[in-house]
């Protein structure tokens, strides 16, 4: 699979999540022990009104189901080399995902651009959204993935 | 109790040093298997055949343990209610076992909120391995005022 073989312009629901309020007490207690995230009394005092899931959980979830799409969805020989990222941008979390939630997470590819570290690969921006029970808009983000480009023959 | 730092008490310049913390490989492969069970993350001997060559964290990883820095050496001993976006967040270089990262926020902006009673904060956070720059992104997170 080269760079120029991927199309543009596709959504592609790669899964869904539910969240359960142990597994988001258990990600926060470990790495975003804020009230609102860890403490159900102080989360009910907090403009939130209850317990929500870090934003950095929301993000994880999505790396959780892309992985299991490609899995399902690539060859086994690239999957098990698997994909590197220089990172992202606009991570956006539009509202608070609380526990009993189910989101629905996907992914468009937005453009490609050129990498100058290593000219033979290029970089592959992708907009990818979590969505609520009512199509609502919960989290979105630009990532970005290293893919090789063609051969020059 | 120190006092809490509240919007007001934020201005452009100020550095907040977070403290740092000890990655290791059971809590790499732990955090992988849930959430980014890619080859270079889960397996010592699979991560030997894979791009990267060696084990090293996930990104994701990356970032919650930035997260947990900022969260433990600011936002806890704040009036923070919270976040709403990273920007220009770049993995600089792999985080593996047995690295100590810390962590460094600047302020860089400060904005107060039409909603009244809170503010946003504009930080850039850069996180460190020795002197190398492992992640760096900037950030909004909301403070209550005082008033």
């Amino acid at each position: 699979m080269y760079l120029e073989d991927i199309p543009l312009g596709q959504r592609i629901v790669i899964g869904a999540h539910t969240f359960t309020e142990e597994a988001i007490m258990d990600f926060a207690r470990k790495y975003d022990p804020q009230p609102f995230h860890v403490d159900r009394a102080a989360a009910a005092k907090s403009p939130y009104g209850g317990i929500i899931a870090s934003g950095w959980q929301t993000a994880a979830v999505w790396m959780k189901l892309m992985v299991a799409y490609l899995h399902d969805n690539v060859s086994a020989e690239r999957a098990l080399s698997g994909f590197v990222s220089p990172g992202f941008r606009e991570m956006r979390w539009f509202k608070p995902v609380r526990p009993g939630m189910t989101l629905t997470y996907s992914t468009e590819n937005i453009a490609k651009l050129d990498w100058k570290p290593r000219p033979e690969l290029g970089l592959l921006e992708a907009r990818n959204e979590a969505r609520d029970e009512n199509n609502e808009l919960m989290m979105s983000f630009i990532g970005r993935v290293l893919i090789p480009r063609k051969p020059k023959t | 109790m120190a006092e809490l730092i509240h919007f007001e008490d934020f201005r452009a310049g100020q550095i907040f040093e977070l403290g740092t913390y000890k990655v290791t490989a059971e809590e790499i492969v732990a955090f992988a298997r849930e959430y980014d069970p890619q080859p270079m993350h889960v397996d010592e001997e699979a991560a030997r055949q894979s791009i990267m060559g060696e084990l090293i964290a996930s990104g994701w990883h990356t970032c919650a343990i930035a997260m947990r820095l900022l969260v433990d050496g600011l936002f806890n001993r704040s009036t923070s209610i919270g976040g709403v976006s990273v920007d220009d967040a770049r993995w600089h270089k792999p985080v593996r076992p047995d690295d100590t990262l810390r962590g460094r926020a600047e302020v860089i902006g400060v904005r107060q909120s039409s909603k009244g009673g809170r503010g946003f904060v504009n930080f850039k956070c850069e996180f460190f391995r020795g002197d190398d720059k492992v992640l760096t992104f900037t950030t909004w997170p909301i403070f209550a005022t005082r008033g």
